[in-house]
This record gives structure tokens, C-alpha cells and sequence, in this order.
């Protein structure tokens, strides 16, 4: 088939498969790959975002892992998960990110969100959402990974041990131990407040 | 606080941390595409190289291409080097006197060829048990370095040594054997013998 202009090409982009995106990908097709980061460009964001709560790190991670997958695409096996696999990608350089956190220290986020002002929301609820904000920024990296991939990725705990090249109950441990540490958090961050 | 209820806490602030964000990611994509464009012709010769290597692992016939390329590029190399460098193009001289030596040799019994790689080097002399060890010099009369004489000799096994510029040089790559003496080495050479011997 042959597809002529560059418009005509992404537009024929948007109802491809994710593998022949990908096979499209690795044959040169730039444009294909633009689809593919179309495609899970939220998902990594969102993964930086929690690793790191860090908006400016995690929109640097997320541009940086779309240009390190596509140039190590050909590395990338067609039977395995193509999300687990730029998840991988995500998680490590988010580490590495971190690491460079330790000595170059900025602001984290705030818990506190500009606009975050949506009158379908309850005031309680803004005021739990603000907790649990500070609760993840709070909560060590071990257990804060595999809680973003859980709640907001929506992975198995299969997928998540495969990103962090942990074993799966150490995985569930994590998750179990980070909840309790948020709900431990939570529950003193009340009482302050109610006093 | 309940279980479930913290899950769905949990979701709804990820959720909404980064539905908020949304803005900073349109457009992601095109940004993206136009730093890939730009970034291709960059790609380093090694990061090529890894990339045909791991695409190999998967096709049969991309294996065989790389194959067939990387003969070609060490034989056209090979060719290269042994016109350009001096040494290896001696070396190549050396054995192909040797094959005209042995030749020589075998059609006519006696004749003895000494050759010695020496690229640079004022005298080259052999000194052996043939003459009492008295130097006779060897020419290079087409001046690649390949220094070399053509001696009669009758049948019988000859120690023998070169003498480059005043420096003793005891082993021959041409020798059927060596032999240790006064702290260094000696060639030796057998004529009239059947077999590989000259």
C-alpha cells in the first residue's frame, strides 16, 4: 500500500497495531514511533510522576525514555509486553535520576496542586488526596514504585516484579508495607489536624 | 482507613496528578519525532554496528549479509595493509623468495638461497660453518629490504648466522633447526637431503 504525504501517513498511523507500529518503528518509520508515544506517553508520565514526585524530573524522564526505547528498539523481543518493557526503560532511568537527586537536591513536589480546584470535589476529599500527595513523597522509593505501578499503571504484580527485577512477593510485601506506612501517615496527619 | 478505600484513593490521586499535567504532554509526540529526525544521521558507527549485530539474532539472511560484508571489509583490509606496510609486505616477499628458493633448490641440487627481511639496514652479511664462518654479503639489489644470496654448497647439515649492521642474528624463519651456541642461537640448513630439507 502506498501512503503518500506525511499527513496521510500518521493519520494511517492512528489505527495500526502495536506491533506493526513497531515493526514499522524499526524499520525507520519515525512517524510510527510518534504514534507509539502518543500511545504511552500518559502511562510514563504518570510512572515518573509517582517514582519521582517530581514534575520537571518526570517530564524529563518521560521525553528521555521514548528517545532511549527507540534507540534501543532493536533490542525489544515481540513476545514480550511492549509496556513492561518502556515501563523497564521508565524505572531505571527514573533510579538513575534519583541517584543524581541525592546530591543535587530540589524542591519536591507540592502537595498541594495548582488548579486543583474542582467543584465536583468535596473539600474532604481534596484534603485526603493532599495526604496521600504527601504520603507518597514521604514513603521510601522501594515501596512508592510498586504502589505507581499498581494504582496507576494498573500492572499485575507479575508485570511490576519483572520492571523492578524483583521477585513477586517482594513486590506484594512492598505494596502491603508502603500502604501501611500511607495509612500510618494518613491517619497522624488527622489527628493534627483535628487537634 | 479501609482497604479498598485507600486504593481508590490512591488511584484517584495518581489519576489526577497527572490528568493535570496533561497539558505538558501534548504535543509530546511530535517533539519526539522531530529530535529522532534530527538525531539519525548522529547515530556513531558503533551504536550501527551494535544495532546490525542485534537485528542479526533475528533474521537468517540479515546473518549471512553481515557475514559476507565483514569478509569482504578484512579481505579488502588485508590487501591494504600488506601493500602499505612495509613489514608485513616483506614478510609476503620473504615467502614468496622462499617458494622460488625451494624451486630453485629442488631443480637444482645444491644451490643454497639465504634471505633476510631487513628494511632500513646498511650490511647484511650470513657467516656460517660453510666458509669457517667468514662473512659473505647479501644484496638487495631491487631495494624492497628482502636482502638475499644464492650460495653452492655441497650436501651436508651447515650451522649458519646473519649479521645485520654488526648485530647477530641467529634465527632464521627459513631454518630447518636451531641450535644453541655461546649464549645465543644458530640457524642450520641440511643440502642434499631427501624430504622437506633442502
Amino acid at each position: 500500500m502506498y501512503i503518500g504525504s506525511k499527513e496521510e501517513k500518521s493519520s494511517a498511523y492512528h489505527v495500526q497495531d502495536e506491533a506493526s507500529l513497531l515493526r514499522a518503528s524499526l524499520d525507520g518509520e519515525i512517524e510510527a514511533w510518534g504514534e507509539i508515544v502518543n500511545r504511552y506517553k500518559e502511562a510514563v508520565f504518570g510512572l515518573c510522576l509517582g517514582f519521582l514526585r517530581n514534575h520537571a524530573d518526570a517530564e524529563d524522564i518521560n521525553h528521555d525514555t521514548f528517545i532511549r526505547a527507540y534507540e534501543n528498539l532493536y533490542r525489544y523481543r515481540v513476545e514480550k509486553r511492549f509496556s513492561t518493557w518502556i515501563f523497564t526503560i521508565a524505572s531505571n532511568l527514573c533510579r538513575n535520576r534519583l541517584r543524581y537527586r541525592r546530591h543535587h537536591p530540589i524542591a519536591p513536589l507540592p502537595a498541594q496542586m495548582e488548579g486543583g480546584c474542582n467543584p465536583a470535589t468535596t473539600i474532604a476529599q481534596e484534603d485526603r488526596q493532599t495526604q496521600i500527595r504527601q504520603g507518597l513523597s514521604r514513603l521510601p522509593y522501594r515501596y512508592r514504585t510498586p504502589i505507581t505501578l499498581r494504582y496507576y499503571n494498573d500492572l499485575s504484580y507479575h508485570q511490576i516484579a519483572r520492571i523492578l527485577s524483583l521477585p513477586e512477593g517482594t513486590v506484594k510485601t512492598h505494596i502491603y508495607r508502603g500502604k501501611a506506612l500511607l495509612r500510618q501517615e494518613i491517619g497522624e496527619m488527622e489527628v493534627i489536624n483535628h487537634a | 482507613m479501609h482497604e479498598d478505600k485507600l486504593e481508590k484513593l490512591l488511584r484517584d490521586t495518581l489519576q489526577q496528578e497527572v490528568s493535570k499535567e496533561r497539558h505538558y504532554l501534548d504535543g509530546l509526540e511530535k517533539e519526539i519525532v522531530a529530535e529522532l529526525t534530527g538525531q539519525l544521521p548522529k547515530r556513531g558507527w558503533l551504536q550501527t554496528l551494535t544495532r546490525l549485530f542485534a537485528q542479526m539474532q533475528r533474521s537468517r539472511r540479515r546473518q549471512l549479509a553481515v557475514i559476507g560484508i565483514t569478509a569482504v571489509i578484512f579481505l579488502f583490509l588485508g590487501i591494504f595493509v600488506s601493500e602499505r606496510v612495509p613489514l608485513v609486505r616483506g614478510l609476503f616477499s620473504v615467502y614468496d623468495k622462499q617458494q622460488k628458493a625451494t624451486i630453485a633448490t629442488n631443480s637444482d641440487e645444491g644451490q643454497l638461497l639465504f634471505v633476510m627481511p631487513a628494511p632500513g639496514a646498511q650490511t647484511v652479511a650470513v657467516v656460517g660453518s660453510f666458509n669457517n664462518w667468514k662473512p659473505i654479503l647479501l644484496t638487495d639489489e631491487d631495494k624492497d629490504g628482502i636482502w638475499l644470496t644464492n650460495l653452492p654448497l655441497p650436501p651436508g647439515r651447515y650451522e649458519y648466522a646473519f649479521v645485520v649492521d654488526g648485530r647477530w642474528w641467529g634465527q632464521d624463519p627459513l631454518a630447518d633447526e636451531y641450535v644453541r651456541s655461546f649464549g645465543g642461537y644458530n640457524s642450520v640448513r641440511y643440502v642434499g637431503y631427501t624430504g622437506d630439507k633442502i
